[in-house]
């Protein structure tokens, strides 16, 4: 039984403890299941096991929990092939970065107008953001994720660097590079 | 995690209040169970509710842009959408549902809101 991590582009990068099963140009990565309940340090190393093994490759990180039969793998990378090669090209030299925009709560909802301002600049932050990453994601008011080339990294930063200048009712806090969680859904 | 940092906000104590949080990992389910029905449909609900209210904004702020409002109009449709959106997170915590909860994943199109 192997507790998945990761699915990449075959060979997969040799990672210590980690089991690579290969298929035709895929690869799953995954150890030996072991019963464990979640905890902030568990899902913690397990992100910064995916954050070496990105560094040697692309890939599409695993839900946290997804155990399966050793003969299962193989049949799963094949009978999924098509979806997974999709969701590879998608990612591929790119990496999720997370912005969050936060302003004065209080201030925010004293005033109609100030609201209006608040969330006009909301938008027009989005939109910037989104137009230097490949995908972007909203994932509530004020926190979003962005899919962002590797090599467009720094120049994303400093977008976001710039941007927070130039607003100074509103705080940014710029986070990554992470894995791209918000990107590998269906 | 501070190496995680790409740009540091100018004030950092906006963001203090969240705490990490594990309670959900999963992604939740309608239940039908007898407990938590009422739960469940409430977030589907919600869900509508925030949809909707999401794009009468949007379309509010191009009015606005648009210009041809007056002052008034403008201070009107601000104080509306304000206090929905305060009346919607009362709502949200009333049921015990993060912002992140009102959200449906619609397959290959994508998260709905």
């Amino acid at each position: 039984v192997i507790d998945l991590c990761a699915i990449t582009t075959a060979p997969a990068p040799e990672a210590a403890g980690l089991r690579a099963i290969e298929a035709d140009g895929l690869a799953a990565l995954g150890a030996p299941a072991v019963e464990r309940e979640a905890s902030v340090d568990q899902l913690w190393q397990r992100e910064q096991l995916l954050e070496r093994l990105m560094r040697d490759c692309d890939l599409l990180p695993v839900r946290w929990g997804t155990v399966v039969e050793d003969d299962e793998v193989e049949r799963l990378l094949a009978s999924r092939r098509a979806e997974l090669v999709h969701a590879l090209d998608r990612v591929r030299g790119a990496v999720e970065i997370a912005v969050r925009v936060a302003t004065d709560e209080q201030a925010v909802t004293s005033t109609a107008q100030l609201y209006l301002h608040v969330k006009r600049r909301l938008a027009e932050i989005h939109a910037a953001l989104a137009a230097l990453s490949r995908e972007s994601a909203e994932i509530a008011a004020g926190r979003s994720a962005y899919l962002v080339a590797r090599e467009d990294v720094d120049s994303f930063v400093s977008t976001v660097a710039a941007l927070e200048e130039a607003h100074d009712d509103l705080s940014i806090l710029c986070t990554g590079p992470w894995p791209p969680y918000s990107f590998v859904g269906t | 995690m501070n190496d995680k940092v790409l740009h540091t906000p100018r004030d950092l104590n906006l963001f203090a209040g969240d705490q990490p949080h594990l309670d959900g990992p999963f992604p939740s389910r309608v239940e039908a169970n007898p407990e938590n029905v009422e739960r469940g449909l409430a977030q589907l609900v919600l869900t509508i509710v925030e949809l909707l209210r999401q794009i009468m904004e949007r379309q509010a702020l191009r009015r606005i842009d648009g210009g041809g409002l007056s002052p008034e109009q403008v201070e009107r449709l601000g104080r509306t959408f304000m206090e929905l959106d305060k009346r919607m997170a009362e709502l949200r915590s009333q049921f015990g549902l993060d912002e992140d909860d009102l959200n449906l994943n619609l397959g290959p199109l994508g998260d709905l809101l």
